[in-house]
């Protein structure tokens, strides 16, 4: 690949496809605008005419941008008028993405997005080429600068790289129950939720009548109900669709150096993390998914640019924790889960159990003496209690000579797994009602993304968290009389 | 170390440059009261009164805020960088303790703003892979010694990876 070479021309196709989908609500409005005017044709030529200038754009783009890989750089020339050179270092390359979108799987070829740290990620982008070349593309940038000089020894690392070692997979079975418990349910029937108050145009009194009369029986009450099991049922719908289509046909692989992720259903997505990326890893047990014993675990990868959304990569959707041991044993040596032998101190108890309640004991008098029905907020202050009391059971804590384990809850469970050399900040905080009974709060921060990820436990013994930081300078899970001594 | 509690103060001038700025920044409170003023004379309702109830607080705020904290963050910010870690100790209602690897630390350097300028003093921001950190005013030689001595070790321990 030392020689300058172009996409294939699906790109410019890709490039429109994204125009019109990331403009689609956009175009609709214009469309329903537009057309009921007088004039209305004008506006559909103005329309084509901005499509077509896309599309051509999208011709000239992709004449225009060309790649290789040379001196140890992969090199980008690209830009319609204004001429732009890309460089990028194979050292500094951390992520190689390959993605297959829609116009992509339709010409059978792959996107590759290549990451550096701190770069932006939209210059390093390839919209079309083939597999073979994405591969191929890959295992030049991977290639290790300094062996390429002995040659030899160049042609067995590529040979170490490209053999798969092991790999996970995903039953359908758990596919499916991951759909079912997805949390995300939650969050589209809040969005649904808000949407149909903004519906209040199209509910009017001759509609609500219509539909009385349609369905005797149906009196204000139970028309609520209808209406708030119908948003129910259908975010719910669509949150399990979301989960089959983004993570079916789901694997791990484990190489040498690196962990490849694929999954999708429609867009199939490829992730290369190398091994030495990894800051963290991240056990989430969601709430309907701890009764299953089940979650879904999470990698925290380092240095570049992400979207705050794509910070962690999902490392397998679905996963029990039966299973847990087996998958760290294969796949991620570093790790092991330990027995959390750390604990908040019994005198944390009610601190536990008021903790949640803070902010409600505030907002409560407001909402009493304003509305009528205020009061019943205090009720909250049950669920409030129910989940200090559950935060309490959970938090728990680890550490040996290579890893610590933070395990704890806001909603859904989480158990963090961080190697002692990748914790970059300790963080120990007191306020006054702690330091009378000599607790403290404890955060560890890993990196992840562009930035880091905190992980904090309250309320613990103020000996444990001096010997956590202890333990991150010196690695020693020292026995407490002996730290006093030295 | 591991009941160690880090010794260094930070300077004393940091009091005057705090106090300044929050004096400076605190005029900020009275603006509901100094809008107050033209809003209520402008329909003819002024009320020298609601004024004075307007002004009160927002003149406590004031001299808690400028005259009060400074001294108190001063007194409760310590600091150590050695050869193992760079340690901060502040905080005065939450007390906050913060350690960082020296070889997690991937680059040091000291500011100014036109503040610190006229009291000669700097701050010193430390940045790991995930995070950043500030020992605020030190004066500016201490400053350099900060920021070289931590750099310097971070070559070492770097070095001896």
């Amino acid at each position: 690949m030392s020689e300058f070479r172009r996409q294939h021309w699906a790109a410019a196709v890709d490039r429109l496809f994204t125009a019109v989908r990331q403009n689609f609500v956009t175009f609709l409005i214009l469309i329903f605008v537009g057309t009921r005017q007088a004039g209305g044709d004008y506006f559909v030529y103005v329309l084509i005419g901005t499509m077509a200038l896309t599309f051509f754009s999208g011709i000239a783009g992709w004449y225009r941008f060309q790649f290789r890989v040379a001196d140890g750089e992969l090199q980008i020339k690209k830009g319609i008028f204004v001429r732009k050179k890309v460089y990028m270092a194979k050292e500094r390359i951390q992520v190689i993405d390959v993605t297959e979108g829609l116009v992509q799987r339709v010409f059978g070829l792959v996107k590759v997005e290549v990451k550096t740290a701190g770069g932006g990620t939209e210059s390093a982008t390839i919209n079309a080429m083939t597999f073979e070349e994405a591969e191929e593309l890959k295992r030049e940038l991977r290639a290790n600068t300094s062996v390429k000089i002995e040659g030899e020894v160049f042609e067995k690392g590529i040979g170490i790289e490209e053999e798969f070692l092991d790999e996970w997979k995903i039953s359908t079975k758990e596919l499916v129950l991951a759909a079912f418990t997805s949390g995300n349910f939650g969050l589209i029937a809040s969005i649904l939720g808000a949407l149909s108050g903004q519906l209040d145009a199209v509910i009017t009194d001759e509609a609500i009548d219509y539909i009385q009369g349609a369905l005797p029986g149906l009196n204000n009450f139970t028309l609520i109900v209808t209406v708030v099991i119908a948003i129910l049922v259908i975010s719910w719908t669509f949150s399990f669709l979301g989960v089959i289509f983004n993570y079916s046909d789901f694997s791990v692989k484990k190489t040498e150096k690196e962990l490849l992720i694929r999954s999708g259903l429609i867009e199939r997505k490829h992730i290369t993390i190398p091994f030495d990326r990894i800051q963290a890893v991240r056990f989430v047990e969601g709430i309907l998914r701890q009764p299953l014993g089940c979650g879904m675990l999470y990698v925290e990868s380092a240095g570049f640019e992400q979207k705050v959304k794509e910070r962690s990569i999902v490392l397998v959707p679905f996963i029990s924790s039966a299973k847990m041991n087996d998958f760290f044993d294969r796949f991620l040596a570093d790790f092991h889960i330990p027995e959390l032998d750390i604990h908040p101190p019994k005198r944390a108890f009610f601190r536990y159990l008021r903790r949640p309640s803070h902010l409600l004991l505030l907002t409560i008098p407001v909402a009493w003496y304003f509305w009528e029905y205020g009061w019943l907020m205090s009720f909250l202050l049950i669920p409030a209690t129910i989940l200090g009391w559950l935060r309490y059971q959970d938090a728990g804590l680890y550490f040996d000579s290579k890893m610590i384990a933070m395990q704890f809850r806001n909603f859904n469970r989480k158990t963090a797994f961080i190697r002692r050399k990748r914790v970059q900040v300790i963080e120990e905080t007191v306020n006054p009602f702690q330091e009378r009974k000599s607790l403290s709060s404890v955060a560890v921060t890993a990196a992840s993304g562009a930035k880091g990820i905190e992980f904090s436990i309250n309320d613990l013994e103020k000996k444990d968290v001096a010997e956590i930081r202890n333990w991150l300078l010196t690695g020693n899970h020292m026995p407490l009389q002996d730290a006093e001594a030295g | 170390m591991i009941n160690h509690i880090p010794e260094q103060r930070i300077d004393k001038k940091a009091i005057s440059a705090w106090r300044l700025s929050a004096l400076i920044f605190g005029l900020l409170f009275f603006v509901p009261a100094a809008a107050y003023v033209p809003i209520s004379l402008s329909i003819n309702k002024f009320d020298p009164i609601l004024l004075v109830f307007a002004v009160i607080p927002s003149l406590v705020l004031y001299l808690f805020v400028g005259l009060a904290i400074p001294n108190l963050r001063w007194q409760r910010w310590r600091y150590e960088v050695n050869e193992d870690a760079i340690d901060l100790l502040r905080g005065f209602i939450f007390k906050t303790r913060t350690v960082v690897p020296i070889n997690r630390v991937q680059h040091v350097d000291t500011n100014q703003g036109p503040i610190y300028r006229k009291y000669k003093l700097s701050s010193v921001k430390i940045s790991t892979a995930a995070t950043t950190h500030e020992i605020p005013a030190l004066d500016d030689e201490t400053a350099t010694e900060v920021r070289n001595k931590i750099s310097q070790l971070v070559r070492q321990v770097k070095e001896d990876v």
